[in-house]
């Protein structure tokens, strides 16, 4: 019982990374469409970002602000200098996914150039724990888990209280029609990849550190977990991406602490695909997509 | 009669002969010649989470190939080392092999195919007549069927069945094993578990982990529920450190001291789990088992010397040399190298058959630890024992040669000093 309640506590602290980068993900295709694998090697420039900074004293929470602010102003440039680009000139859907899988290696050797292929740490972590309910958590986590809520929240009031959120949903569910109402697409595009790109870098940094050491396939290695939280979640839902981290982080945790280790992944890949089998759009795919529509 | 029969014979004789001829009989045909300098295929991961075996076996081949090339080469031919980038995944390695041995010329000697990959590179090369010193430690190749197949360093098995008696000898009773899901550790299980309680020791928890997961958390929960006083342990570098940090973090600040493999004997471990849990850890409570080999003779001083030497090689020098693969590929290349002048080519299904030669005993042999000197004594017409960094090899039918095993702490500085030995035939016995 003790251990369930401790796997629970360790997946909700690794679904909180999850989810950070499974939002920023919804977030983006939500408004462009476009499954950017890019994304994974963008959290990688967030991590080594990180890295930069705290080398050069800089506290690790203000490191993952500034690398949140660089990787979503590099996602912007990505999207207007290549991306939209493409779409402009009808490239199909599949091309576009393989340009960004093309563009996601090229920015991790770039990476790999700049910082070699070690292994990378943030340093030691302060050894206190705090002890919830049973559960036990770091320091870290505690703080990545209060980050995550607050940014989630934030993200939450952006979309339903604000002129903005009520643009980028219009957009997001009829570009032309948003853009028939007067809304500037084009700038609401560029702030949700803005937006998705702070996500990004964020999630970078917390996934350095949470792993405690990680190297240039950090992103490559962690976007599966974050596409399928928001597949669950319901593709392009944002609260479904945060819901859908969770769910992977505290399977993944679970099946760590009673099966083979080795196949945690396994079996949350396989609660996730018995999940879609039972709902096809994702956990809040529908009842999410009515309510856009009436909003 | 005789007469008729030699006369229907003839033809018949003639015919087989110049069948035999054509299929490229080896021995006692003409040893054929080549031009340009000789292709040593390194072949290892170069990129990907096992990249630092590249770095690790390109190493001994510069510091071998360096001292070939000074002594004037081998039968004329300059050396080159040629990386070739198995990935440690068969998906990769099968086409980047492949397309080795196709494209490259003169590629006539080869050393790596690790445990990841050594499945399907080992046939690849075996096939391609290449002679190979590999530093795989899979037990499938315990017993094998490839000609051109050399190991010097111990099976896998072997390996787990020395941890365990490591550790037993520190005292400890009650291990946790926790290996990386990848062949090459999970080699180590079979021997570890026969051995722990043959020694009187027993396994309280055995784990295979995923490789760099965002947290081992639940897997450390479960590692601490099974009160270990031992950590036996295999996997990369971020992996560990990821690992141990998470221990620490869950238990108090206290960790377990650790046995694990030489293989970790690297500066990738070393900076990784540093970082995150001291130096005092990782220089006080690790042991890592591997090749025993005396760093006290000749041999070993030409080999650490020629890793000083070589401006690529020098910073990982103090470490690398104390490592037993690395250092039985050097041997592999020497003992290469020196068939080829016996064979008087350096072809691969011509020279291969005098590899046994170079190392095994006879009256009268002169014993040389070095290529140059080997090199030397051939030309003065006299019979040689290459005796190298890992001592005598002692090949089996299958061309295995597993020798002892020592205990090694790393230093403050990365590099690392021989703490203790351990019989391999104790190990053997264990295992039987």
């Amino acid at each position: 019982m003790q251990l369930l309640i401790e796997a629970i506590g360790f997946g909700i602290a690794s679904g909180a990374v999850i989810a950070l980068g499974a939002v920023g993900f919804s977030v983006q295709f939500g408004m462009s469409n476009v499954l950017n694998i890019t994304y994974g090697a963008l959290m990688t420039l967030g991590a080594y970002i990180g890295l930069f900074l705290i080398d050069r004293g800089i506290s690790p929470w203000a490191a993952l602000a500034i690398a949140g602010v660089v990787v979503g102003a590099a996602s912007v440039a990505f999207n207007r200098g290549l991306l939209a680009p493409l779409v402009r000139r009808g490239t199909r859907a599949f091309a576009i996914v393989i340009v960004t899988v093309s563009a996601g290696v090229v920015l991790q050797y770039v990476i790999v150039v700049f910082a070699g292929p070690d292994a990378k740490s943030y340093g030691e972590q302060s050894g206190q724990t705090f002890h919830l309910l049973g559960m036990v958590l770091t320091a870290s986590e505690v703080t990545i888990v209060v980050l995550a809520a607050a940014l989630m929240l934030g993200l939450h009031l952006l979309l339903t209280r604000t002129t903005l959120g009520r643009a980028m949903r219009a957009t997001a569910s009829n570009r032309i029609l948003a853009q028939s109402c007067g809304i500037a697409t084009d700038r609401i595009s560029d702030i949700a990849w803005m937006l998705s790109g702070m996500l990004c870098g964020a999630a970078g940094v917390a996934l350095a550190i949470t792993t405690v050491s990680f190297d240039f396939s950090l992103g490559a290695v962690f976007l599966i977990p974050m596409i399928a939280a928001a597949v669950l979640g319901g593709i392009g839902q944002p609260y479904g991406a945060m819901v859908g981290g969770l769910v992977v982080g505290v399977a993944s945790e679970l099946a760590a602490a009673f099966t083979n280790p080795a196949y945690r992944e396994v079996v949350a890949f396989g609660i996730l695909i018995v999940m879609l089998l039972v709902r096809p759009h994702g956990l809040f795919g529908a009842a999410w997509a009515t309510r856009r529509l009436m909003a | 009669m005789g007469i008729h029969r030699w006369r229907l014979a003839s033809p018949l004789a003639l015919a087989t002969a110049l069948v035999l001829v054509a299929c490229g009989g080896s021995q006692g045909a003409t040893p054929p010649t080549q031009t340009g300098a000789l292709n040593l295929g390194v072949i290892a991961p170069f990129t990907g989470p096992a990249a630092e075996f590249g770095t690790l076996l390109t190493a001994p081949c510069l510091a071998a190939t360096d001292l070939i090339n000074a002594s004037g080469g081998v039968l004329g031919h300059q050396v080159n080392c040629t990386s070739i980038d198995d990935t440690g995944d068969p998906a990769d390695a099968v086409p980047n092999v492949t397309r080795a041995i196709a494209t490259t010329s003169n590629f006539d000697f080869a050393i790596g195919l690790e445990s990841n990959t050594a499945a399907t590179t080992v046939p690849l090369v075996n096939n391609a007549k290449i002679p190979f010193f590999t530093t795989n430690g899979l037990v499938s190749f315990t017993k094998n069927n490839f000609p051109y197949y050399y190991r010097v360093t111990p099976g896998d098995d072997a390996n787990g069945a020395a941890f365990a008696v490591w550790a037993v000898q520190q005292g400890y009773k009650n291990a946790a094993i926790v290996f990386q899901n990848n062949i090459g550790s999970e080699g180590n299980l079979p021997g570890l578990n026969a051995a722990m309680p043959k020694l009187g020791g027993k396994v309280g928890i055995n784990l295979t982990i995923p490789a760099d997961s965002a947290s081992y958390s639940s897997e450390v929960a479960r590692v601490i529920a099974a009160k270990p006083d031992v950590l036996i342990w295999s996997a990369d570098p971020q992996t560990t450190a990821t690992f141990l940090a998470n221990y620490k973090s869950l238990n108090n600040g206290v960790l377990p001291p650790m046995v694990t493999a030489t293989d970790s004997l690297t500066p990738d471990f070393f900076n990784a789990v540093t970082k995150v849990v001291g130096v005092d850890y990782v220089t006080k409570q690790i042991w890592l088992v591997g090749s025993y080999f005396d760093q006290t003779t000749p041999a070993f001083n030409t080999y650490k010397n020629a890793l000083l030497a070589d401006a690529k090689t020098k910073d990982i020098a103090p470490v690398l040399s104390t490592v037993g693969p690395p250092a039985g590929a050097y041997d592999g290349i020497n003992i290469m190298a020196l068939a080829m002048i016996m064979a008087k080519t350096t072809v691969g299904s011509y020279y291969n058959s005098y590899i046994l030669q170079v190392v095994s005993p006879k009256s009268g042999a002169t014993v040389v630890g070095n290529y140059a000197d080997g090199k030397a004594a051939l030309a003065a017409g006299k019979s040689i024992q290459y005796v190298g960094v890992l001592g005598k090899p002692a090949f089996d039918q299958y061309h295995n040669s597993a020798g002892e095993f020592d205990a090694n702490k790393f230093n403050a500085d990365g590099s690392a000093t021989q703490v203790g030995t351990i019989s391999g035939s104790q190990v053997l016995q264990l295992l039987g």
